[in-house]
């Protein structure tokens, strides 16, 4: 009887696995004691920055960079108002805001900050056309600039398609990235969570106030729950004497576990208007006293998309392009990308953030040399 | 009676089947390498596999209607048992003469109105101060659009702290 096989024999490598098994647990065992100190040390946000603007919670960073700016357009970054921005400045080698700092880009970024309960009654208005205009409009006052570049992230994509259909002449080039637009369809268990039978939002943030962070994590946990409650940790588990991947998986989760609540009222707009009847693709969003019209935005737009987002299938962001009056639009999916991979992921790295920096800057004008 | 016991035993069905799924895929998986393959590429291949089917089988029962029921009963719950600790409270903060959430939100959302009526007749007013200037609608007696203010003139920011550049 053979017993060797194409793999040689199966017990000398049933044995040697236990070997090499027995080494690694010892290197994980050593790793133990001294994990919770790696974890406080994880840095939120690599590139130096410094706060030019503050408005009640929010604060407006601006990139430094020893180099000047080549480009004339400044580029603001919009973040979502779930988790932290820094997940676009997470480390060096995987960060968006740098990308485009070493590309000579004067760039800058929205942290919403943290509500309290005071903020429960802010809406999509005091966003969109408060806190956001007022942002741009002192960018456009510091920088000498009529209209600026915008790079809006998951939610935060959503506002910033908001924001240029209602002030299209503040925008110059629109990018958005994983940006939920069309919420008709069922692709994503959120869609389909939050329907009007299964989900009453209105009893939900009158009882709650803001939506609580613990809750959202929950929910997105769940989009994933084998990948996120078991790989996950038998992963860790299993790469917990690699240094690398300690300190991804570290810096990641820190990032991933840092929930903030979303203001009540924003959280009701968004689910009812959006994920419940799909009023923005059907230009009938309200904003305050203004209607969102998709067709306002014409400046050049730019829409990037994983092909493996559970939180904002394809689906979902594929149809904005359509729906607006730009004749200069295009689109980059990533099919390998999750919805956090488009921003930290190697691939997009490599792949997905030098064709947007060529994008932009060729829309953007070159600044004059001193 | 009935039809609440029907539900709970959808439900359960529904739970059993998920599970039969998943232990008869995960079966499938791990029967379909032989004594010839190699130890940790089998283990891991049959890892990946258990998973894959297991996140199908899950995927599957996270969209069924046994589980949307489930999921708005938890909801009702969680809402019901919060409005109640919302009311305890308020009533024992009332009794203690102290302000409750409820207090404090009905104070917020007048500062809210108050703000957004006179944030609203500003907008008007500075609308019409421009179309004056201008010679617009509003100076041949058309109804003035309202609109935000444009750049120099600020939005009324809350609590804004400028840097200089």
């Amino acid at each position: 009887m053979n017993t060797t096989g194409r793999f040689g024999n199966p017990w000398v490598q049933y044995q040697r696995m236990i070997l090499d098994e027995s080494v690694a647990a010892a290197g994980r065992m050593a790793r133990l004691p001294t994990l919770f100190q790696r974890a406080q040390r994880v840095k939120k946000g690599v590139s130096p920055s410094e706060v030019v603007y503050e408005e009640d919670r929010i604060k407006l960073l601006h990139y430094v960079s020893e180099a000047k700016p080549r480009h004339h357009t400044p580029l603001v970054f919009i973040y979502a108002l779930v988790n932290r921005p820094y997940i676009l400045d997470l480390k060096k080698g995987r960060s968006v805001v740098a990308s485009f700092v070493e590309q000579g880009f004067d760039t800058y970024l929205v942290d919403w900050g943290v509500p309290t309960s005071a903020d429960r009654h802010l809406t999509l208005d005091d966003y969109v056309n408060g806190y956001m205009l007022n942002v741009m409009d002192y960018l456009r006052e510091r920088t000498g600039v009529d209209s600026l570049n915008v790079l809006g992230y998951c939610m935060g994509g959503t506002m910033s398609a908001m924001f240029t259909a209602l002030h299209p002449h503040r925008v110059k080039n629109l990018i958005l990235l994983a940006a939920p637009i069309d919420f008709a369809t069922s692709d994503g268990l959120l869609n389909l969570w939050t329907r009007p039978e299964n989900f009453d939002v209105d009893k939900f943030v009158d009882a709650f106030g803001n939506c609580p962070g613990e809750f959202l994590q929950a929910g997105f946990q769940l989009l994933r729950p084998v990948g996120n409650l078991l790989e996950k940790p038998m992963n860790f588990f299993e790469h917990l004497h690699e240094d690398k991947f300690l300190e991804d998986f570290l810096t990641t989760e820190t990032w991933l576990n840092d929930n903030i609540p979303v203001p009540g009222e924003v959280y009701r707009e968004f689910v009812k208007y959006l994920y419940q009847q799909n009023l923005l693709t059907q230009n009938r969003m309200p904003v305050g006293k203004h209607i969102v019209n998709l067709q306002n935005i014409t400046c050049p737009v730019l829409n990037i998309m994983g092909g493996q987002d559970d939180l904002v299938p394809c689906s979902q962001g594929t149809p904005f392009t359509d729906l607006v009056g730009s004749t200069d639009r295009k689109t980059i999916l990533l099919k390998d990308s999750g919805h956090i991979g488009l921003a930290i992921g190697g691939r997009a790295q490599k792949e997905v953030w030098p064709q947007a920096c060529q994008w932009l800057a060729q829309r953007s004008g070159q600044k004059a040399a001193e | 009676m009935s039809d609440n016991s029907d539900q709970k035993g959808d439900q359960a069905a529904a739970f059993q089947k998920i599970w039969t799924e998943s232990m008869s895929k995960l079966m499938q998986t791990a029967f379909t390498f032989g004594p010839e393959s190699a130890p940790p590429e089998v283990l891991r291949q049959i890892r990946t596999g258990m998973f894959q089917a297991l996140a199908q089988s899950w995927e599957e029962f996270m969209r069924s209607p046994q589980f949307l029921e489930g999921m708005k009963q938890w909801m009702d719950s969680a809402v019901g048992f919060r409005k109640m600790s919302n009311d305890f409270l308020a009533k024992a903060r009332n009794e203690m003469q102290a302000p409750s959430r409820e207090d404090i939100d009905s104070v917020m959302l007048s500062v809210r109105h108050m703000e957004k009526r006179i944030l609203d007749r500003v907008e008007e007013l500075s609308a019409q101060v421009r179309e004056l200037k201008q010679g617009g609608p509003a100076a041949q007696g058309e109804r003035p659009v309202p609109a935000r203010a444009p750049i120099g003139e600020k939005n009324s920011p809350r609590n804004a702290k400028k840097r200089a550049p």
